[in-house]
Order: C-alpha cells, then structure tokens, then sequence
C-alpha cells in the first residue's frame, strides 16, 4: 500500500487551488493561467496513476487499486475513506481531462469576476473528484451537495438572461431529490446500528444491512429520485435544458460531462448495490424510464429552435441508453455504460463547447440565426460534423462502441428492450442530422462578422477529437480498467442479494 | 497477402487522411494526385491480391478492437474469390471515377472536400468488401453511409441537396436497425462476430431462427441498396455530383446489401421461406423501378430508378440462390450503370446542368465520343445480345425459373417483364434525348468539357461491351467466373439446366430484347417527342408510384407533429408546469402560515417586545451591515475562512485526538 495519500492530494488540489484565481481576482489573466496551472497539474496527478503499477488488491472491503482511510466523526462512526477503483479511475480521468477545457473555453467568453468564476470551476473539481473516489457515504453525500454550490453560482452569475430562473430550479430540484437521500441514509445508517451495534457509513459493511422488502423498496425509491433527477430520468428532466440553456459553456461542459454522471454513478456504486433485490423489482422501471427518455428526449430535441436546448435533449436521450445498460446489469452492457459514460462526456462536451462559440460570435443560438456555416468556418465546421457524427454513434468513433455494448448486452437478457435500442438510435440520427443541416449548411443567414477558430479553440477541439477517435479505434485500454471492477460489483450485489432473500 | 490486403485498405484511408489535414495547404494538381495516387495503389493491390489469391481463402487479424466480457471485435479480413472479385470491381471503377471527377471538378473551389470523402468512401467500400468480423463490415457499412450522406448534400447551398443527403442517411439507417439486431442475435446464438465462423456453424439454426435471421439482414440489405419499401431515398440522390452518383450510388455502396447477403448466404440459404422473400423483394423491386424508369424525364433520375431496378436483378438472384449469377450481374451493372452515368454528367455539363432528357438533342452532331459511348452502355443496360448485360441477366432468369414452386415462376415473369421495360426505358431516353432535334440545342450554347472526361470512359465500355465473356453459358470459357468462385460457401458454378431451356431462353430473351428496342424506336425515335404532361399514369408512374407521398404522409408528418407537441405540450406545459404547481400546491399552505405569523403573531402580538428591544437589534444589524457589502468576494472570502477553519478542526481531529 502506498503511503503517501496521493488521493487526497488529487482531490485538495483542485480544491486548495481555486483560492489562486480567487486571490488574483485583480489580475485576470493571472487568474486564468493560474487555473489553467491547477487543471494541468491535475491531469498529471491523475495521470500519475497509471504508472504506479496500480494492482487490484482485494480487502476486508472489496477489491480496490487504492484505499484512502483517516477517522472523520467518530461519533457516527462516518470516516474519510477514499476507495479507487477502475471506473472511479476512468470518471476522475475525465473530470480532469475535461475540466482543462472548462478554463480554456472561458478564456475570453468570461470577461467579469473572472477569478471568482475559476474559484468555482476548480472548486467544483475537486467536488466531483471526491465523488467519485468517496467510499463512505455521508462523505459522498457531502461532495454530492457540495457540487450543488458552484454550479449555482456558475449558472446563477454567469448565465444569460433567466440565469436566476434556471438556478433556482436546478436547485430546487437537485435539493428535493438530495434530501430525500439524506433521509433514507440515516436510515440506513441506524438500521444497521440496530442489527450489528456497528455504526457506520462504510459502503461495504452498510451492503450487508437486512431489510425487509418494504423498507428496502423506500431506501431505493429515495436513492432514486436523487439520482434519478441527476442524470436526468424523464419525467423529472425539465430543469435541465433550462439549466443548460442559461448556464455559461463551461458550466454546460460541466453539467453534461460531468455531473450528470455523478447520476448514474451513484446509481451504480451506491443504489444498486446497497438495494439488489429493490433494484431487480424496479428494474423493469428503469428500462422503461430509460428507453422513454431515449425515445421521448430524442423526439422532442427534433423540433427544438435553440441549438443549445437541443444538446441539451440530446444528453436526456443519451443518458436512458446508459441507464438501459445499468438496469440489464451484465458485464457487456454495464461496461458499455461506463464507456457511454467517458463517451458522452467527450462529445457532449465537445457540442456544448462548440455551440458556446457560436454563441460568442453570432450572439445568439437560434436556429434562424444559423445556418451555411460552412463555407464561412470550414474547419469549425468540419469539427462540428465530427462531434455529431461521434453522437449519432458512426462506427470508428467512440459512442458506437458504447452503443454496441449497452444494446448487445442487453440483447442477451432482454431482446426486445435491445430492438427498441436500435430504433431509438434511429431516432437520434433524425435530431442531429437537423442540427448538422441548419447550422452548417443551407445558404448563409444574418449578417454577423463570423472568423473560423483561432490556436486555443483549436487546441481544445483537436484534443477532444483525438480523445473521440482514440476511443472509437481502440478503446481496449479503457474497457481493461472497467473490467475488473464491474466482474467484483456484479459478484458482490449477486452475493447480497442473496443475503437479503 | 495479409500486407496486400492492408495496403489495399490503407492506401484511399491515408489518401484521404492527408488531404482532410494537408489539402488546404497543398495545391490544387497535388491534391487530385494524392486522391487518385490512393486509389489507384487500392487498384493495384486488388490486382496482386487476385493473383496471388489462386483458388483459396486467407484470413488475417490485423489488431483488436474491442473486448468486453465474452464480446470481443477485431480488425480481421476475410479474403476469398467473391471479395476478390468484388475488390477488383471496386477500385478499379473507382479509379476511372476519380480521374473523371479531376476533370468533372475542375471548377469547383471545394475539391479539397470531394476528394476527402471520395477516398474515404472507397476506404469504408473495401472494408465491406473484405472485413471478417460484422463489426467490422459495420464500420465499412456506416462509412459508405456516411460519405454517401456527406456527397450527395455536396452543393450544401441548396437546401434540397442537404434533405436528399439526411434522407438517404435516415432510409439506410432504418435498415441498420435490422443490421444491428442481426449482430446481436449472431453474438448470442455464437458468441462470435466473425462471419467465416458464421457460416461453418450456420447448419446448426434452427429453422425459424434461420428465417428471422435471413429477414432481419435482407432488412438491411433493403436500405442499402434502395429496394423496395425503402427505394425512395434514391433517385434524391440523384442531387448529387455526377461520378458521386455513379461510384456510389450505381456501381458500388447500392450493391452493398446484395453483397452482405452473398457473404452470409450459407445463413441466409438454409431458411427457404428467406429465401422466397428475398426473391419476391428483388423481382417486385425490378419491375417497380423498371416502371418508375419509364415516366422520368431527368436523365439521371431515369438512371437511378434503373439501377434500383437492376440491383432488384441482384437481390432476386440470391433468392434463387445463385450468387454466381449474382456476382456476374452486379459485376457488369457497375461497368455499364458507371459508364452511363458518367456519359451522363458529361452531357449534363457540357448543356449547362441541364437533366431534362426533352430539352437535349443533336448529341451526335455535339458530342459524338460521348455519343457512342452511352449507347454502349445502353445496349449493354439494356441486355442486348451477347453483351455482358444479356448473360448475367439471363442466368439469374434462368436460375429463378429453375427453382421449384409456383411462386418463383411468377418472380420469373416478374423479371422477365422488368427485363422487356428496361430497353424501352434506357432506349426512351436515347431516342428522346441524343438523336438530331431542331428545338434542341445548338452548338453555340454547348461548352464542352474536357476531352479527357470523356477518354477515360473507353475502358468502362469496352468491358460493358465485352464482360459477358467472365461467364458464357457455354463454348470456350463456360462458367469462368462460376468455376473461379466454387470455393465460396454456396457458390454453384453450374446451374444444372437441360441446354434445350438454356437456348430457349437465351434465344426468347435476346429476340425480344431486340424486339423492344425496334418498338422503343417506333414510340420516341421517328419524331422528337415532346415532354408528356405529368397526369394520370404519367404522374402515378413519375412520382414512383406515389411512395414517397405516402411515406410524407404516413410517417413524416405525424413524426414531426408528434415531436412539436411532445416538447410544447407535454414537456413544457404538463411536466414542467405540473411541478411548478406542484410546489405551489405545497408552498401557498406554507406561505399563509407564514404570513399568519408575520402579521398575525409578529405584528400584534410582538411588535411591542420588539419595539423596545429596537436600540439593541439596530446596533446589532449595524454591526452585520459592514459584512454583507454585496460584493461576491467579501462573500466567497467567508465562505472560505469558514471551510478553512472546517478543515482545520478536521485536520486537529486527525493528529491530535
């Protein structure tokens, strides 16, 4: 075991670091680079990982890469216990490696309390990081709500026009699902102090907790709505093409590559896992809630007048496929999922990304403002073509390969979910054909100046799509880390769910 | 050999990859060198690849793709005499399409962007051709469709360009749902992509997994390769550039599904009802196109609706199971439909982009080159005697007729009926629009194009003309191609006729082939034809049988109306307004209590109390009034001093206790 606790560090630097551009609230571009600094140190540190021959080393609490554990409130027995594996290790990679281009893309976009904004993009960060590496669940419920702060205020200061409309209602909404979750985790939390005289917030030793159906079924319905209204699930989607429409680019590039995920991760690491039995109940659920949202998400992106919305849509749509491969829950289209996860949060990214740049030039994200793009920004919109192409799922760029998995995994339990897969794919190629057809092509509409991409967005969309491709052509590498952990989760909810019979 | 088949993959890949990175640096006659330079290695390879295939089959892995669980895909190839065939097929019409389209383009700014996507086409095209693992073919399948999509909204300017591009990407994406269910279905029955292991174990399906299996990929076959119900997005295709529409959208992407069928033939064989339906979708198909051919007035649409009609030819021989007769078709259709198309993209620039068959004329006197080199396609479309045309359609004829039961004689007078409209509607158009007109056009509105386009053609006719002699039924030679491809899974060199019913039919085809062309010349030759008024049939046969209005009504619209009224009034009105009624419903209860304890309890009942602890409360507030300076980083100052000093109580509870 290591004893330097390099997760700690991974999750205080971002942390520590935002007080940087804080201090140099004067100095904008001392902010900036600063943070850009901090995102950059980041991704080493991350990228560290891989070369300290990290091994799978099973324990008294599972099998983890690396366990963090230091006392935290010895009197709930709640501990700061950090746990890596290969999927927390895969969502920190990319919330670091997308975060980089959450301060590149509001170099100039974002001209006022400029360190304060970069306080809250490297707060949030390091919040989400620690999210994914929690492994006590009153420290996972502390980073969930954490994150909840900068993105209000992302979205609350920085946003466009209904910015404190949009903010309010993604905290409202985020906070009723959250308290409900708070609740069933004391309960949780007693329960098994009851049984045992342990206790403790510890992930493992709570999985071994007995409930009777009816309050299993209770707990799970609470973990739900809160992931449930994170990931979006319809019906409980509405906030976010509200929030996404008024947020910042880089709060949208958060909201879609990142916290989003926090939905299903949650879903993946804490709901299933602790409810088997609950969850196979409300499987049938979950697929239903998934391919409606694929479906019905997929629909009404079609029509959208706002190209922003219409990624907005689009990510309700993506993310029911993901939820599609949680529910069958097998080693395919689990996996699948999680690559989806990486995939999504590439190329959503990239779409936001590039949508945030028309807005900064043509003022405004209307459909009748667009249009004929390409003979005015041909390497834009050459990149624009490739992100869309990557999220109708072309074979040779990353969603396909997360496609294929979810919908072949899930062919092997349920064919007739997977044949509806298929369909709803079809739908998604209808919606992003429109954007692709309104925005690049088509004669020239309105009159603003336009200039292609300079050197910086150039940088970020080259990194993104080299990103897009490698996973596309050889996603091997990451597939290997997701490996282990999903055979280890699959085993150990199979084991308490039968303890639970 | 596994080097050969690499280069023949990876020379149109780099060709295209250099120019999408470098093209816009480079000039114009480097960029057509690189284009074509990748083509023509493709060519070469297919050339060496064949000779040195001999008679038997390779397989290569090049690199893994992907793993997950028991899942795994990988970059492998399976070469053999049909992928041979095919390949050779392919780069070399592609060849000749990109030396066209360096003169075809020579005015056009965008040219960096053609021959991106033409090369990558080609790429995706030999991927299909001879990838082993199904996910593989997928790439190449949604390559095509990619590029396909990407060349026929070329001229994006114009809206319509752009619709027939998204349309033809939607069709064939309808059809992948069933490519995609295939693989799924493959993978559980085999636990395995690979086609090769496919077949040695297709004899172990059951009988009806057979058929849903044989449906699910003619399904998919049908959205590529335009038969019916998914033939609309074809003739829009038409919108774009010329040689776009006769590399793709003739020669090679619309035989794709054919293809796919004849790679997986023992599968799709071993289900006889699959087999009926697959023969019953191609020679409907023909003679449907064949009719829509005969009301068209745009020469290329004509063309499209021919080779929907043709491929319809390919698709009914692999339901008569003869992919020998299927191979051959498809082989002499790309050389006779490419050399058609292009004759016709020659003629459609050298009038100026006029498509209107009526409003053309005097082409001998114009254009004789091109002239003659249409009607070599024409009479090789057409099935004329001895031409490669009339051998590989009488063979599949011949091949349905010899199949047992009722249903494939009448699929046997299907095509035979399409085959008898096919001279009248190529020869339409030739009578209508090449022969000497007054009203035509005169030689002072003609700008030629370059001798060059239409030189590079002469090698199309010659084996347009001449490919009949791949595969005689008879004498020197007999069944070359069926003998060369014996060792396919399926393949039958020979159909086992009595030579009696081989001549009756040769002979019955060949007189009334002859004998159609006398009448097309009787109806538009004698006198030019004026362009018929579009009612009644005319309309019905134009509009190809009124499919695509039907489609627009059927699916379409409500499509679209449905996606409106999901987001204006269930997501915006129901859902969302339900919530925030929803938290009214719980908010007003607690806003009146609220206001009950402001006015009710505060005011009257308290004030008092407050009023006279007053002095204190403002010197309080006065003192909080310094901090709440409005300014967001006195806030974010605080809010750090306290998660600071949170920390640090953490960090003593560490250490010291």
């Amino acid at each position: 075991m290591l004893h330097f606790p390099i997760l700690t560090v991974i999750i205080f630097v971002p942390i520590l670091g935002s007080f940087l551009p804080l201090a140099l609230h004067r100095h904008p571009a001392g902010a900036r680079w600063s943070s850009l600094a901090v995102t950059l140190v980041e991704i080493i540190l991350v990228g560290s990982l891989f070369f300290l021959g990290l091994k799978p080393q099973a324990g008294p609490q599972g099998a983890w890469l690396l366990l963090e554990e230091y006392s935290w409130i010895a009197g709930f027995g709640a501990k700061y216990s950090l746990g890596l594996d290969g999927i927390s290790l895969v969502m920190v990679l990319l919330t670091a490696f997308i975060n980089i281009f959450c301060v590149l893309i509001s170099w100039d976009a974002i001209e006022e309390k400029v360190g304060s904004f970069f306080f809250f993009i490297l707060f949030l960060e390091g919040a989400l990081i620690g999210l994914f590496l929690a492994n006590d669940l009153l420290l996972f419920y502390l980073f969930w709500e954490i994150q909840l702060i900068p993105m209000f205020f992302l979205v609350g200061v920085w946003g466009h026009k209904n910015r404190i409309h949009a903010a309010i209602k993604f905290i409202l909404y985020t906070l009723t699902g959250s308290l409900l979750m708070l609740i069933a985790l004391i309960a949780i939390h007693i329960l098994h102090g009851q049984q045992t005289g342990v206790y403790t917030f510890n992930l493992y030793q709570l999985m071994h907790t007995r409930y009777s159906f009816t309050t299993e079924v209770l707990l799970f319905l609470a973990f739900l709505l809160a992931f449930g209204i994170k990931i979006p699930l319809i019906p409980v989607h509405t906030w976010l093409p509200d929030t996404h429409t008024e947020a910042p680019t880089a709060g949208s590039v958060d909201l879609a590559g990142l916290l989003l995920k926090t939905g299903i991760y949650g879903l993946l690491r804490f709901g299933i896992p602790l409810f088997p039995n609950a969850a196979k109940f409300f499987g049938p659920l979950l697929l239903a809630l998934g391919l409606g949202g694929l479906f019905y998400a997929a629909w009404v992106a079609l029509t959208q007048t706002d190209i922003k919305r219409l990624v907005a849509y689009s990510s309700i749509s993506h993310m029911g496929l993901m939820v599609v491969g949680i529910a069958i829950w097998n080693p395919i289209s689990l996996s699948g999922s999680l690559l989806q996860m990486v995939n999504h949060g590439l190329s959503t990214s990239a779409l936001f990304i590039m949508v945030g740049m028309l807005d900064e030039r043509l003022h405004s994200r209307d459909f009748a403002a667009l249009g004929g793009l390409w003979g005015k920004m041909p390497v834009f919109s050459a990149f624009f073509l490739l992100f869309a192409l990557s999220s109708l799922g072309l074979p040779g760029l990353n969603n396909f390969v997360g496609e294929v998995l979810i919908l072949i995994g899930a062919f092997q339990s349920q064919p007739v979910i997977a044949i509806l897969g298929f369909c709803g794919i079809v739908f998604g190629v209808i919606y992003i054909l429109r954007m692709v057809q309104d925005s690049l092509f088509g004669e020239r509409r309105g009159e603003h100046e336009l200039w292609d991409i300079n050197g910086r967005e150039a940088l970020i969309l080259v990194s993104l799509a080299l990103a897009v491709l490698f996973i596309g052509l050889h996603p091997t590498p990451l597939l290997n880390l997701l490996e282990h952990p999903v055979q280890t989760m699959l085993h150990q909810t199979q084991q308490v769910a039968l303890l639970g019979m | 050999m596994k080097i050969v088949i690499l280069l023949l993959l990876l020379f149109p890949l780099s060709g295209g990859v250099a120019n999408a990175l470098l093209g816009r640096y480079l000039p114009r006659r480097a960029v057509e060198v690189i284009a074509c330079a990748g083509v023509a290695g493709s060519l070469v390879m297919a050339a060496v690849a064949i000779i040195l295939l001999g008679d038997r089959s390779h397989d290569f892995t090049y690199w893994g793709w992907f793993t997950a669980g028991e899942l795994s895909a990988s970059f492998n190839v399976h070469y053999d005499p049909l992928a041979a065939v095919m390949a050779l097929m392919v780069a070399f019409v592609s060849s000749i399409i990109h030396l066209y389209s360096v003169a075809f383009m020579r005015a056009d700014e965008d040219y960096v962007r053609f021959f991106c996507y033409l090369n990558f086409f080609v790429f995706a095209m030999l991927v299909i051709t001879v990838a082993d693992n199904l996910l593989f073919v997928y790439l190449g399948w949604e390559g095509v469709g990619f590029c396909s999509y990407a060349l026929i909204g070329f001229w994006y300017r114009d809206p319509a360009n752009a619709d027939a591009g998204r349309k033809a990407f939607i069709c064939t994406r309808i059809g992948d749902v069933a490519f995609g269910v295939a693989l799924a279905l493959f993978f559980v029955l085999f636990h395995n992509f690979s086609l090769t292991q496919i077949n040695a174990q297709a004899s172990s399906l059951s009988s009806g997994m057979a058929t849903l299996l044989g449906l699910l990929l003619l399904w998919a076959a049908v959205g590529k390769s335009a038969q019916l119900p998914l033939t609309v997005w074809l003739p829009d295709a038409m919108a774009g550039p010329t040689p776009v529409s006769a590399l793709i959208h003739a020669a090679t992407m619309v035989t794709a599904g054919v293809y796919l069928l004849m790679r997986l033939f023992p599968v799709v064989s071993l289900s006889p009802t699959a087999m009926l339906v697959i023969a019953g979708v191609g020679a409907v198909t023909s003679l449907y196109a064949a009719l829509a051919a005969l009301a068209q007035s745009d020469l290329k649409k004509m063309l499209a609706y021919s080779t929907i009609s043709q491929v319809g030819y390919m698709v009914l021989a692999v339901g008569a199971g003869d992919i020998v007769g299927g191979t051959f078709h498809l082989v002499s259709h790309a050389f006779f439909k490419a050399l058609l198309f292009l004759a016709a993209g020659f003629v459609i620039q050298a009038l100026a982009e006029e498509h209107n068959i009526f409003r053309m004329g005097n082409l001998r006197r114009l254009m004789p080159s091109v002239y003659w080199l249409f009607l070599a396609g024409a009479v090789s479309l057409s099935a004329f005697p001895l031409l490669g045309g009339f051998f590989s359609k009488d063979r599949i004829l011949l091949a349905t007729f010899l199949n047992p039961g009722i249903s494939y004689k009448i699929f046997w007078f299907l095509g035979v009926l399409a085959a008898l409209l096919t001279p009248i509607y190529t020869f339409r158009a030739f009578f209508v629009g090449f022969p000497e007109r007054p009203d035509g056009p005169q030689p002072a509105a003609v700008r030629l194009p370059p001798r060059f386009m239409a030189a590079v053609l002469w090698p199309l006719a010659i084996l347009a003309l001449g490919d009949g002699l791949l595969n005689l039924p008879g004498g020197f030679g007999k069944n070359f191609l069926g003998n060369y491809m014996a060792p396919v899974p399926g393949a039958r060199p020979d159909l086992g006729a009595s030579v009696a019913l081989e001549w009756l039919m040769g002979v019955g085809t060949a007189v009334s082939v002859i004998a159609t062309i006398v009448l097309a010349y009787y109806l538009y030759g004698r006198r030019p034809a004026r362009e018929p008024a579009r009612e009644g049939w005319h309309e019905f046969l134009f509009s190809g049988l009124y499919l695509d209005h039907l489609y627009r009504l059927v699916f379409i619209r409500p499509y679209e109306a449905i996606s409106t009224f999901l987001w204006r009034q269930v997501d915006e009105r129901v859902v969302d307004r339900g919530y925030i009624g929803l938290a009214k419903g719980f908010f007003y209860p607690y806003w009146a209590l609220c206001r009950f304890l402001w006015r009710g309890v505060d005011e009257t009942v308290l004030d008092d109390g407050v009023v006279k602890g007053a002095g204190q409360l403002l010197r309080l507030s006065g003192g909080l009034g310094r901090w709440t300076t409005g300014l967001l980083s006195t806030y974010l100052t605080m809010l750090l001093l306290g998660l600071a000093v949170f920390l640090g109580a953490l960090a003593v509870n560490w250490y010291l206790l």
